[in-house]
């Protein structure tokens, strides 16, 4: 019992400075991330402002309902198809353009390339939006007025047309975010073993062999994890992608409504703090479970890389 | 030796976290109570009100408020015993910045309830004022008379104040006199949004690149302002639900009448024939940016005041473009457009006599309501003899250092503003008048209290938001639409939102 004690504290001693060196990031997200849980109070409340978080009248499940109602499953659909597509498209793209980057070998080519790949990355999406309604916009936009008349097609209403909206929100996704994740990429890579390279240089192998069974394999751990961390967050949605890119266009809601759209939607009108509470848990709560779920998967499949 | 090195790393450790966590201390402090509590010591035996507002101008610097508010302290130091703080709030911020401060508990003692009147009341953001207006806010009650303030009570308790201005709003097309003038178009001929058709089309044909008539806003063409007699029952015309038509008092589905199919087909013709721009539904631009612009016409909005005045007053928006207006409607007023802008004292106040008492001033008090209106005369405005208000030499509304001008149908008590260089005070007592003359919905006074439809309001304004657009801007075909568009309605709960509004109606006539 005492030798234990004495062990623990040895152990505090000698980790002290380390422990209170990491203390205000400790308290950081304790104050930020662990505090405000305890909303979470507000989801089951009929929130008044006199009475407050705790004092409020206990409301049950009815916050939630308006989440399940009519177009719910449209919505869940489109959260989650979107989500999945951004994980899997720019996981490849940023993996490509990190091989291809990591090719270039002179570095000041590197250099142009790489910040101007992370330029779009530094625009807000209130920005990207206009740049979108620039080449979109049906009286003056670039693609009605340039590309489609030279062509001599017939002009589209894109801020009235649905069906062509998956598309292009992937694409400005891909276009915003590509060049910011392919650092991660490229990281790991220059991080891969140089003699490995060399090894495979002198037994023949092809550049393209070289990418095939050493660098890709060799990304897989950080794939994982990357990918897992996405899956938490495949509930949420880009809020700014949903809502600045298709201009809040009611018509196309088919397509880019999402949870986070939704619900500011539905919200602005009402602006009911409980409401908004209900949705924010439903969403960590879906996250948190596919987390749960992805990474038992990930255990399963192989065990060194999962997560926990 | 060596404990004393372990001591020096412990103590440099505690150092540096003490003084991380200070710097993120004070970080937080600067933000929001930085620039209160150095004043809060001064005062003690005032009591102080900070009054939050909503601007649509520039947000002034600090120290130009801090000289606002000197002038007003002066003026209510002697008359109330309070010190006043204005809060200015981007209109667009407003009702999220509010509603976040009184949660968050910043002081917020007097507020305006954006268009959301009921909930306002519900989620207990308002104090009750019943028992004290008589003692603190006589003038301003006797002013405004109980036909006014029938619209901001709930249960039979007042929860505020309606900001004394024009309510009536009047639809009408404001258009480009030149244009109007070398076609020989006779405006005065347009009585009706019907009307406008031949009108739209005459000048595309004389000028086949202009878009004659654009938005007034995202999704609102203004064909919708026309139908007359329509009390929407505490929403608004931005996305109706269940109304009241005429004095009829069976609560209606908007979209199912016979007056919405007409004027939606009127936006489709408008569309197809190229008259109204193509991206009306989904664009942000303003009318006033639109109209700045060469290749416009005309808009169709709803004012408040007479269309001489308000064409004047566009017209200095706009760059100075002389323009005309025409009413195509008449005015009707319903609860909401009383209670639509309504001043409340927040249930959070802890000092809320003495906020009654500041806002009162704002209703009869000229001087407070210019100054936060206008500014400091010399400085920011300049009053010419006969009392008009204009810019100092040189100075527009967007370079003098404060002024709320365009907030002024939302500030207290319009009739003591100083009018606009530009407007006629015969105008004032036109508008006065229309408040008593227009038109009453036969259920003025009564507000629908949402709360028990939560479910279905938000899914019913989803699907608003989705369809009512296109439709008023005519960019789909309302054939195929309308009955698409009601049927997602219905899905959504319309139906028991109007039920419930008529239950509440029903329960309201009983009593009254």
């Amino acid at each position: 019992m005492d030798k234990n004690k004495m062990k623990k504290n040895r152990g505090l001693t000698k980790n002290g400075p380390l422990l209170l060196i990491a203390l205000p990031g400790i308290i950081y997200i304790f104050i930020n991330n662990y505090i405000p849980m305890f909303g979470v109070f507000l989801a089951f409340k009929d929130y008044s402002y006199i009475k407050g978080i705790f004092g409020s009248d206990w409301n049950g499940l009815n916050n939630f309902k308006y989440l399940f109602r009519q177009d719910a499953l449209l919505i869940v659909r489109n959260t989650l198809l979107y989500n999945l597509a951004f994980i899997v498209l720019g996981t490849i793209c940023a993996i490509i353009v990190a091989i291809l980057m990591c090719e270039l070998g002179n570095k000041f080519r590197v250099k142009i390339f790489q910040s101007s790949l992370l330029l779009p990355n530094l625009l807000s999406w209130v920005v990207i939006g206009f740049i979108a309604f620039a080449f979109l916009n049906s009286d003056t936009g670039f693609i009605n007025n340039t590309v489609i008349k030279s062509l001599g097609g017939k002009e589209v209403a894109w801020y009235t047309s649905p069906q062509y909206w998956p598309f292009i929100l992937t694409f400005v996704y891909l276009w915003k975010n590509v060049g910011y994740s392919s650092i991660i990429y490229m990281a790991s890579i220059s991080g891969i073993d140089k003699s490995i390279f060399e090894a495979a240089r002198i037994d023949g192998a092809s550049k393209l062999k070289q990418i095939k069974y050493i660098t890709i394999p060799m990304l897989k751990p950080t794939v994982v994890i990357l990918t897992l961390m996405a899956i938490g967050r495949i509930f949420y949605s880009d809020f700014g992608l949903f809502y600045q890119v298709p201009m809040n266009s009611g018509a196309l809601y088919k397509t880019t409504q999402t949870i986070d759209t939704y619900v500011y939607h539905g919200l602005m009108e009402l602006q009911d703090v409980g409401m908004s509470a209900a949705a924010a848990l439903y969403q960590s709560v879906v996250g948190f479970i596919l987390v749960v779920t992805a990474n038992a998967v990930v255990r399963k499949v192989d065990n060194d890389n999962a997560l926990f | 030796m060596k404990n004393f090195k372990k001591l020096l790393v412990f103590l440099l450790s505690t150092i540096m976290v003490i003084g991380l966590v200070a710097c993120g201390g004070k970080d937080s402090d600067g933000g929001s109570n930085g620039d209160t509590s150095s004043k809060d010591d001064k005062k003690e035996a005032y009591d102080k009100v900070v009054y939050a507002y909503a601007t649509f101008n520039n947000i002034p610097s600090s120290d130009v408020l801090e000289t606002i508010n000197e002038e007003i302290n002066k003026i209510t130091r002697e008359k109330i015993n309070v010190e006043v703080e204005l809060l200015p709030i981007a209109i667009f911020d407003y009702s999220s910045t509010v509603s976040l401060a009184l949660q968050g508990g910043d002081q917020i003692d007097v507020f305006q309830s954006l268009g959301d009147f009921n909930n306002s009341v519900s989620s207990d953001m308002a104090y009750d004022l019943t028992d004290l207006v008589d003692t603190y806010a006589k003038e301003t009650i006797e002013l405004l008379g109980d036909d006014f303030l029938n619209a901001t009570k709930k249960d039979g308790r007042l929860f505020g104040i309606p900001t004394y201005k024009p309510y009536a709003l009047t639809p009408m097309v404001v258009y480009k006199q030149e244009i109007a003038d070398e076609l020989n178009i006779d405006m005065s001929q347009v009585k009706t949004i019907f009307d406008l058709t031949d009108v739209l089309r005459k000048v595309k044909e004389a000028y086949p690149d202009m878009t004659p008539l654009v938005p007034v806003q995202t999704g609102t063409s203004g064909v919708n302002m026309t139908i007359p007699e329509v009390d929407y029952l505490t929403d608004d015309y931005f996305s109706p639900k269940g109304v009241l038509m005429g004095n009829d008092m069976t609560v209606v589905d908007y979209y199912g009448t016979d007056e919405f199919a007409e004027i939606a087909k009127l936006a489709r013709t408008w569309y197809e024939e190229g008259l109204i721009l193509q991206d009306a539904a989904t664009t942000t631009s303003t009318s006033t940016e639109l109209m700045s612009a060469e290749n416009s016409f005309c808009y169709v909005a709803s004012y408040s005041y007479p269309p001489e005045d308000t064409a004047a007053s566009i017209s200095a928006q706009v760059g100075g473009i002389p323009l005309g207006a025409v009413q195509i409607g008449e005015a009707y007023l319903d609860t909401t457009s009383i209670n639509a802008l309504t001043w409340m004292v927040s249930s959070t106040s802890k000092v809320p006599e003495a906020a009654l008492k500041f806002l009162n001033l704002t209703f009869t008090d000229p001087d407070v309501i210019n100054l936060i209106i206008y500014g400091l005369e010399g400085r920011d405005y300049v009053l010419s003899e006969d009392g008009f208000m204009s810019y100092p030499e040189g100075q527009d509304a967007a370079s003098v250092p404060y002024t709320a001008q365009l907030s002024c149908g939302t500030l207290g008590n319009f009739f003591l503003m100083h009018p606009m260089e530009g407007t006629s005070k015969e105008s004032l007592v036109w508008e006065e008048e229309q408040n008593q003359l227009a038109k009453k919905s036969p259920a003025m006074g009564f507000t629908f209290d949402s709360s028990g439809v939560k479910t279905e309001y938000t899914a019913v304004v989803n699907v608003i938001n989705q369809y009512l657009p296109g439709l008023l801007c005519g960019s789909v075909d309302p054939e195929v639409m309308i009955p698409e568009f009601r049927a997602k309605l219905s899905e959504a709960g319309l139906d028991e939102i109007i039920a419930a509004k008529q239950e509440q109606l029903d329960e309201w006539l009983k009593n009254k």
